[in-house]
């Protein structure tokens, strides 16, 4: 049976990361507007160095300290609830997930440590450029390596990553691929314009660009859906923090504000709005405490594909919808720019599509039951 | 006997369901045996006491071979377990053919017993208790009135003291399976010059005294498995008070609490009937597919929320009011469910073609309203969960 009770070093480690990440105003005022890093560089060194967060759940012969990925869940929380911007999620989970998937021990032993100390940045460049603006991403022989050739968009931190992990075409089927950005001839990368300004995606294009085949050829794809798995769990932990977070100040609020000469959390249309979004958020919490027990446990592909898919389809709806009632329950202030409310509901609506949108997630849970499922809607 | 887990546990209890040659169900096996997802048992009276008689026989059985009150400590017959293993057994009865478990089962055991634990006199707890529990005496409630619905304080069914005796009249309304009850548990008036709150006592009353009428009210559904109990002059002795004089608003909200935090089960199983005739039938639009898995993650998801509540009770991390959360949340689904199953039978659902496991759904369909007024209205459910658990201001 999953385990859905948070346990006391959980909690602890959430006490600790709170007090350190304050508010969400402390999180966001922290970047330097016009710096090259869009987080806080010197809270990361303390978060990856000092607490050892990014090797948390990473098994110790890479470096980790070898916790759960429920462990990690805890932490991922108190990121959401503060909406602090970091590369964690590109970085410690979604790359460090599809490597640990490749079951590449030479480049498991190269690169994990880096990434469980922070010291190094990885991301994950799995999404087509769409439109006709970008060719899908193939890979050719040359040599003992290998070169890469095409478009990719969306990429979480592809910016500011120091190694990029690519899967791509090549004759024999999938295969991952590890590109050091730094030293890689025919890359450009370009920023992307982001609905959520703390993340950041970038359109990666590569020309004959040298990558290190990363697992075996053919195993490309399924390296990537284990990564993607988990971090669709990870960030359903990211969401209930967040939508636990705005319900709090919607309460809040609604318990300060006065109209008609009353708080206006008196009048039953505010407070039975509260009540169905409490709904949403201890079940959010349910949906995502399950989802981490299970991929911390030694279940199948299809068990943690499933609870991936419940978590992000349950999770990134709840989210939204609290965040935005908490922007009705403000009223106008609300709507201001200088008011928090829309950045968590940018965060939501960012979250609510990036790996996969709910429809999708609905999708795999349909054949999942033996449902015909016919195209997902919605895309 | 040591039980290492819910696990090991629920497959020695299979264990002895299979000794005792009760077959398993199939839930995915559609067009063979009895189809029901009613929410109210729409039976005839006769019919009604059958259904009954056959619980109470499986009840026994199942208290005598100590799988009845598992949860409970061993001198009310149980084996002490935490709750986790109660809720797990009762899970697992759903996937054998056993007698079906209307809700005068639930209101005895789950909600008048552990009420009776907690208010009895020692006299009350052995007299009672373990009758309850292994439902040699079946109890029904008897709280709301026809001016005393959501505001259940306002009841005007007086109990006035005569000696060792209180004489109790007046009318209540909306007690489920009164018919087959032995005792209902009254809340009553006692001291109308009191603030309303503190003016209230409870009683177990016997329903078979001088003066109890028991009326059926047919409902939507069709049936009648709610009435009204009138209370003329009714004489019950002192010694079944229940809690001290002028405390049956304490005892009304131990039996309440108990009945919300059974609630979230509300409905369990239906969405697998669904399933399996989604499946059987083969769906001819991704909409409509969409539609289903959107009700299967809420039915899952409010299932690993009981699971969670249950947990973090044991652990004793629980906040209030989580039965609130969960009874909302079952009939919210039991709504959804209503709503997708017309989208996948349309016509077959308004008109009965004759064929197995689909007119039937009309049960649930008109069912489904009911238990979001019983037990605290979903209206009301949203006012506390807002006022106790978010703590907003009262209005």
């Amino acid at each position: 049976m999953a385990d859905l009770v948070e346990s006391a070093e959980q909690a602890e480690l959430r006490a600790t990361l709170r007090r350190l990440f304050g508010g969400p105003s402390a999180c966001l005022a922290r970047p330097e507007p016009d710096g090259d890093s869009y987080y806080d560089e010197k809270l990361w060194g303390v978060l990856a160095g000092e607490i050892g967060l990014c090797g948390l759940s990473l098994p110790e012969r890479y470096g980790g300290s070898g916790y759960t990925r429920a462990d990690r869940a805890a932490a991922l929380h108190e990121m959401g609830r503060c909406l602090l911007p970091s590369p964690f999620l590109a970085s410690a989970v979604l790359a460090a997930e599809t490597l640990l998937a490749t079951g590449d021990e030479d480049l498991l032993t190269g690169i994990l440590p880096g990434l469980a100390a922070g010291t190094t940045l990885a991301a994950v460049a799995y999404q087509e450029t769409p439109g006709g603006d970008g060719r899908p991403v193939r890979a050719v022989r040359d040599g003992t390596g290998w070169l890469l050739t095409g478009s990719r968009s969306f990429v979480l931190d592809g910016s500011q990553a120091d190694l990029l992990l690519v899967p791509a075409g090549t004759e024999s089927g999938s295969a991952l691929f590890a590109v050091d950005a730094a030293a890689a001839r025919g890359l450009s990368r370009r920023p992307m314009r982001t609905l959520d300004p703390s993340r950041r995606q970038a359109r990666l294009d590569f020309a004959a660009t040298p990558g290190r085949l990363a697992g075996a050829v053919g195993a490309g794809a399924h390296a990537v859906r284990e990564g993607l798995a988990h971090a669709t769990i990870a960030l359903a932990a990211e969401q209930v923090g967040g939508a636990e977070r705005c319900l709090e100040e919607a309460v809040e609020y609604a318990g300060m504000r006065r109209q008609f000469g009353r708080p206006i959390g008196s009048f039953q249309a505010i407070k039975h709005k509260c009540a169905d979004l409490l709904i949403l958020v201890e079940s959010a919490r349910s949906a995502a405490r399950y989802a981490a027990s299970v991929s911390s446990g030694p279940g199948t592909d299809e068990d943690l594909y499933s609870a991936a898919a419940l978590a992000g389809a349950y999770c990134s709806t709840a989210y939204f919808t609290v965040a935005a009632e908490n922007i009705q329950i403000h009223g106008g202030i609300g709507f201001t720019w200088e008011h928090h409310a829309h950045l968590y509901f940018r965060r939501a609506k960012a979250s609510e599509v990036m790996f996969g949108t709910p429809a999708e997630h609905r999708a795999v849970l349909a054949r999942h039951l033996g449902l015909p499922a016919g195209p997902a809607p919605g895309r | 006997m040591r039980i290492d887990s819910v696990q090991s546990f629920l497959a020695e209890f299979e264990g002895w369901l299979e000794g005792l040659g009760i077959p398993r169900r199939r839930p995915d096996q559609v067009g063979v045996g009895d189809f029901s997802v009613a929410v109210f048992d729409d039976q005839t009276p006769e019919e009604e006491r059958a259904a009954v008689d056959r619980g109470r026989a499986w009840e026994g059985t199942k208290y005598d071979a100590g799988w009845g009150a598992v949860d409970w400590p061993s001198r009310f017959g149980g084996r002490g377990l935490p709750s986790a293993f109660a809720a797990a057994l009762r899970t697992a009865e759903q996937d054998w053919e056993l007698p079906r478990r209307n809700e005068l089962f639930a209101v005895t055991q789950h909600m008048i017993a552990p009420t009776v634990r907690d208010w009895g006199t020692d006299e009350q707890v052995e007299r009672f208790v373990r009758g309850l529990l292994r439902t040699d005496i079946m109890a029904c409630q008897l709280f709301s009135e026809p001016e005393a619905g959501s505001d259940l304080a306002a009841v005007r069914t007086r109990a006035v003291r005569d000696g060792r005796h209180w004489v109790l009249s007046g009318q209540k309304v909306w007690s489920s399976m009164a018919a087959c009850a032995q005792y209902g548990e009254a809340i009553c008036r006692s001291d109308p010059d009191a603030p309303r709150h503190t003016g209230l006592t409870a009683f177990l009353v016997p329903l078979d005294l001088p003066g109890v009428t028991i009326r059926p009210i047919r409902q939507m559904t069709g049936g009648a498995s709610f009435n009204e109990v009138f209370l003329d002059e009714v004489r019950v002795p002192d010694t079944l008070r229940l809690g001290p004089e002028g405390g049956g608003w304490q005892v009304a909200l131990t039996t309440l609490s108990a009945e919300r935090s059974d609630s979230g089960s509300l409905g369990a199983g239906t969405v697998d009937k669904l399933l399996a005739l989604a499946r059987h039938r083969g769906l001819s639009s991704s909409a409509l597919v969409d539609e289903i898995v959107q009700l299967w993650i809420h039915d899952r998801v409010l299932a690993l929320n009981n699971q969670r509540t249950v947990a973090e009770t044991q652990a004793g991390q629980a906040a209030g009011a989580q039965g609130s959360l969960g009874k909302l949340a079952a009939t919210m689904n039991m709504r959804r469910t209503s709503d997708v199953i017309t989208a996948l039978l349309g016509d077959e659902l308004i008109a009965d073609t004759g064929e197995w496991g689909t007119f039937a759904w009309t049960e649930q369909v008109l069912g489904a309203p009911g238990y979001r007024i019983a037990g605290g209205s979903d209206e009301i459910q949203r006012t506390i969960i807002a006022e106790r658990v978010l703590g907003m201001p009262r209005g």
